[in-house]
């Protein structure tokens, strides 16, 4: 369990100077997105990395913000603040409702019932054109304001850093605290975390109701930041992997991870598309192909991904040490 | 303390057990042993609230505890230990005892002290720091009974703990059994071979093909004829014993 205090606190301090020494929109905006990107990858660490419960559904918790917040201004003439709570509150809902009906269901077949859900999801989203605006998608009214959510780029660098920083605490604490541990033994083994006493059960709904709930917040700032919700993008596939892959080649179960793997794909991806626009489309998607490519790397080489790296570098000789030792 | 009232349990047409009647007394080491598939890991998961038998009842000190899920048994005071042993691979030994600790205690600083106490105990004290997985066998057995003391359990089952185990980690073994039961803690091990169980249990239960077919002292059991034709080829074992 590595939480890197240290490296939290250069990037973070690092996204909370940068403001201050950028002006360049283009460079602020990959900041805040590669915040929110975090925070939703951290979210799903929550689930995936602390309680092993790999989702390929969370965009399901994501759209269900995203639509939450949008539809609050744009039907409700309303707050997207008020919005983000009731998505929070669906989320929770169908967090739990998910999570108690895949509750018997491991590995790969949880993660189908969560692809599954998050496609439903889609086809409601697409289809109720009278209340969603169907597969046309919604543009999110912007009003100047906090309470509109109405900000400017360096405001929202400021709104995404605060998310962030919170998950990376709640993930801190899940490392820590008792029920971190008892977590982390659902993770390893359910049998015999319930021989010891643990309710599995129970904690793995608990989980992945909190992770559906974080993950909803990111996906009603994202569409107030993004200014339109487009519902074959926010409950879509590829969002949820993107999600999973972030945390991944960060390094899965560790707080630090989520950040990390955000960062690195998202400026790879910003970097690749803004070179490889325009007069040369024919590229347009090769930052799929460094996905995949990343991936492989990752699971072959760093199956710890980033953080994991790091941890070797670090102290490799501790870690011969404990393994001489344990086959001594 | 612990009363089996006619236990049976079947998988499809198979009667992995069937009817047992068990009595366990606070304070007892009791002894089951029996051929392979004789149904005594089956009877652990009865017992212990993995598997809910077809008919009779577990009775955990005086409660009816049958059909209730295994955290909750556990929380009771009775804890098992598995055969096939489920380590948290890739956490610490540390932390694997921890986690059992914290069944018992909610601070996470109380549980440490409480997992490392358990780890001197066991034996394991070189290597609290080493990732579960990294570990061999024997000591891997030794972490399984560690785990599982953790949670403070007055009723402790042992599944084969002692199987794989070199000469040299056996006798650890069976002095680190010994020392639990002689500080009052009530115990039911399961074995295959009998030979380290004779020297072990006061009191044996044999189980064949899902049926208890005998019980009594080791030298009782080990004269009873039915015992000697369900071990047959194995008589040299007692003989030894």
């Amino acid at each position: 369990m590595v939480a890197w205090y240290g490296g939290a606190l250069l990037l973070f301090g690092a996204a909370a100077l940068a403001p201050v020494a950028v002006r360049d929109a283009f460079l602020l905006d990959a900041l805040v997105i590669m915040l929110l990107w975090g925070a939703a990858s951290a979210a799903w660490n929550v689930a995936g990395g602390y309680a092993g419960q790999v989702s390929l559904g969370h965009a399901a918790f994501f759209g269900i913000g995203a639509y939450a917040a949008a539809l609050a201004g744009a039907r409700f003439g309303q707050s997207p603040w008020l919005g983000l709570l009731a998505g929070v509150a669906l989320s929770l809902a169908a967090g739990g409702i998910i999570g108690y009906l895949s509750n018997r269901l491991r590995g790969p077949y949880f993660a189908l019932s969560t692809i599954a859900f998050s496609q439903v999801l889609l086809i409601v989203a697409s289809r109720w054109r009278g209340f969603t605006a169907g597969s046309e998608g919604i543009p999110v009214p912007f009003r100047p304001g906090f309470w509109t959510l109405g900000l400017g780029h360096v405001a929202w660098v400021y709104l995404a850093l605060a998310v962030a920083v919170l998950y990376y605490g709640v993930q801190v604490y899940l490392e820590r605290s008792r029920v971190g541990y008892q977590l982390a033994g659902v993770r390893e083994d359910e049998d015999a975390a319930e021989a010891l006493g643990i309710a599995t059960r129970r904690l793995k709904v608990v989980a992945i109701t909190l992770s559906a709930a974080l993950t909803s917040v990111c996906g009603a700032l994202w569409a107030q930041y993004v200014g339109f919700v487009d519902p074959f993008y926010v409950f879509s596939i590829d969002l949820s992997i993107r999600f999973a892959l972030h945390t991944i080649i960060g390094g899965i179960g560790s707080a630090l991870g989520p950040y990390l793997g955000a960062i690195l794909i998202t400026a790879l991806e910003t970097y690749l598309r803004a070179t490889f626009s325009g007069v040369r489309t024919g590229f347009t998607g090769i930052y799929l192909i460094i996905y995949g490519t990343a991936l492989i790397v990752v699971v072959r080489f760093l199956p710890e991904g980033l953080t994991g790296l790091l941890a070797r570098l670090r102290r490799p000789r501790a870690a011969a040490r404990v393994a001489d030792r344990a086959h001594a | 303390m612990l009363t089996l009232e006619g236990v049976t349990r079947r998988f499809g047409g198979l009667t992995a057990v069937r009817a047992v009647e068990l009595e366990v007394a606070r304070g007892e080491l009791l002894g089951i042993i029996g051929p392979n598939g004789a149904g005594k890991t089956t009877l652990f998961n009865v017992i212990a609230g993995y598997y809910r038998p077809q008919e009779g009842r577990v009775l955990f000190e005086g409660r009816d505890v049958t059909g209730r899920p295994p955290h909750e048994i556990c929380r009771l005071g009775l804890t098992r230990t598995f055969q096939i042993v489920k380590p948290f691979g890739n956490l610490s030994v540390l932390d694997n005892v921890m986690i059992g600790s914290l069944t018992r205690v909610t601070s996470v600083r109380s549980a440490r002290a409480d997992a490392d106490r358990v780890i001197e105990v066991c034996g394991l004290a070189p290597y609290a720091g080493a990732r579960a997985r990294a570990l061999p066998i024997g000591l891997r057995k030794r972490l399984e009974v560690a785990r599982a003391l953790a949670t403070r359990p007055r009723l402790l089952l042992l599944d084969e703990v002692m199987a794989g185990l070199n000469p040299a980690e056996l006798a650890g073994m069976v002095a680190l059994i010994r020392r639990l039961h002689a500080e009052g803690l009530t115990l039911i091990v399961i074995e295959h071979i009998m030979a380290a169980m004779m020297r072990l249990a006061r009191r044996i239960v044999v189980l064949h093909h899902g049926e208890k077919i005998a019980e009594g002292t080791p030298a009782e059991v080990a004269a009873d004829r039915r015992v000697i034709d369900a071990y047959l080829g194995e008589e040299f074992v007692l003989a030894e014993a």
